[in-house]
């Protein structure tokens, strides 16, 4: 009975990648009754195998561990911790939930190796690249992991520690460090972030438009000009003011290049977004919104980091 | 690079990781650098870093205590650097560049045992970032 039951329990694990991608929001049943089958044969399968085991487990426990565990004041306090830490966690689990989409989150990071290769070659260079769709699979979009055009969290958040990290390096190659300056630059770097999602967001309110570009969607393609800017510190370090307006200006006209033609997919029109102009005042107001927000970019790339290089 | 055994992580453990950090405090001592503080604090602060970012990037959860563990683990390159900056300072080409190779043994070594544990595939590079980007602020304190 038992390993036919865990052959079962074997077999079964597979059936759930077969059958849940042709149908992923229909098939939530299936998933669960296999979540049972496959704990209740683990558990038939474990009982088994203790009860031979348990016979033999007084036996071979050594004496000074046997002692510590028959005490039972301390056996009820490792019980009482263990419930009071598993407590604290499903507080923790539950309440975290509420404040951060941590499955939506799941989704931008993601990401493998080439995925990031290629998208930090797209930033650099993007003006070879013909296709900037984004590629949908049944009404929800592909993980960046298959989608090089699919927006992701990793590059944005890596990007900004980098960044921090790099700040500090400057400042200490200048003589200028202190830990509480790192601090600064951090919350500075992200105030300004901030603040550009929030105008982004009430510009996009005010022109009344209707786009599927989600608030995290937003704050990963604003997080795309930290490479540039790392890109010029670092070259700021090594070569000095040439070096750095050099590279600057390269990333500056690269990453408002790739605003453009990402953001004209997701702001304007059907229509305008294949290239065909189009009349109306409203297309052309999302057009303006598109072009300030991709000039704003090389602007917050210059004033983050003029006071880096010397 | 052979993948290492995806069961070295059942069972966690603190007691070594911890001992490798006051090694390196210590080491860091017999330098002239009095740092725990900044030691314990930028490994708490670190480790909890590398959990939700290994929690976002995995299919599976990984628990705070399993980060650590490995991370503390990892951390012994960067001992033997500390023990080598008491015989003779860093700065300078040859310290950069060992202090280049010891922050990429460790974050190579870690996010190695990250990947087998965790079960993700093509990802060994972009977990290995995080932590040299850890690891170098270690090495920015055995350094400077």
């Amino acid at each position: 009975m038992n390993p036919a039951g865990l052959a079962a329990a074997a077999g079964t694990p597979r059936l759930p990648s077969k059958r849940r991608t042709p149908a992923s929001p229909p098939g939530m049943a299936d998933p669960h009754q296999l979540f049972d089958d496959t704990s209740s044969a683990q558990n038939r399968g474990y009982g088994a195998q203790r009860a031979p085991g348990g016979l033999g487990y007084p036996n071979s426990s050594a004496s000074p561990q046997a002692s510590f565990m028959a005490d039972p004041v301390s056996n009820m306090a490792m019980a009482y911790g263990s419930t009071l830490a598993a407590q604290g966690k499903e507080l923790v689990d539950k309440n975290i939930d509420r404040f951060i989409p941590v499955t939506k989150l799941k989704y931008y990071f993601a990401v493998d190796t080439v995925y990031v290769g290629k998208k930090l070659g797209l930033l650099v260079f993007p003006y070879l690249h013909q296709d900037w769709e984004v590629q949908y699979q049944q009404d929800t979009p592909v993980a960046p992991r298959f989608d090089v055009n699919a927006p992701d969290l990793y590059i944005p958040a890596m990007a900004f520690i980098t960044y921090i990290l790099v700040a500090g390096l400057a400042l200490g190659t200048q003589d200028r460090f202190s830990p509480d300056l790192l601090g600064l630059q951090a919350s500075s770097a992200l105030a300004w972030l901030t603040l550009e999602v929030l105008a982004i967001l009430l510009s996009l309110y005010l022109v009344t438009v209707n786009t599927d570009l989600t608030t995290i969607d937003l704050v990963a393609f604003l997080g795309y000009k930290y490479v540039g800017m790392i890109g010029g510190v670092l070259m700021g370090l090594l070569f000095g003011k040439t070096g750095y307006y050099l590279v600057l200006g390269w990333c500056c006209v690269s990453i408002f290049v790739f605003m453009i033609r990402t953001l004209r997919l997701k702001i304007l029109a059907e229509a305008a977004a294949e290239g065909v102009p189009v009349r109306g005042a409203r297309n052309q107001l999302r057009m303006y919104l598109t072009m300030a927000v991709a000039a704003a970019q090389p602007l917050l790339m210059y004033w983050l980091t003029f006071h880096l290089v010397r | 690079m052979k993948p290492a055994d995806g069961s070295i992580m059942n069972e966690t453990d603190l007691t070594g990781p911890i001992l490798f950090c006051v090694a390196l405090g210590a080491t860091l001592l017999l330098a002239g650098k009095i740092q725990f503080g900044y030691v314990y604090g930028m490994s708490a602060i670190g480790c909890l870093g590398i959990h939700a970012l290994l929690n976002l990037m995995s299919s599976a959860g990984v628990s705070y205590g399993c980060v650590a563990s490995v991370l503390g683990y990892c951390l012994l390159p960067m001992v033997i650097l500390s023990s080598c900056a008491i015989f003779f300072s860093l700065q300078g080409t040859f310290g950069t560049m060992s202090a280049l190779v010891i922050v990429g043994w460790c974050s190579l070594s870690a996010s190695k045992i990250f990947i087998s544990a965790l079960d993700m595939e093509g990802q060994q590079l972009l977990v290995a970032y995080p932590c040299a980007l850890l690891y170098g602020l270690f090495a920015l304190l055995t350094v400077f």
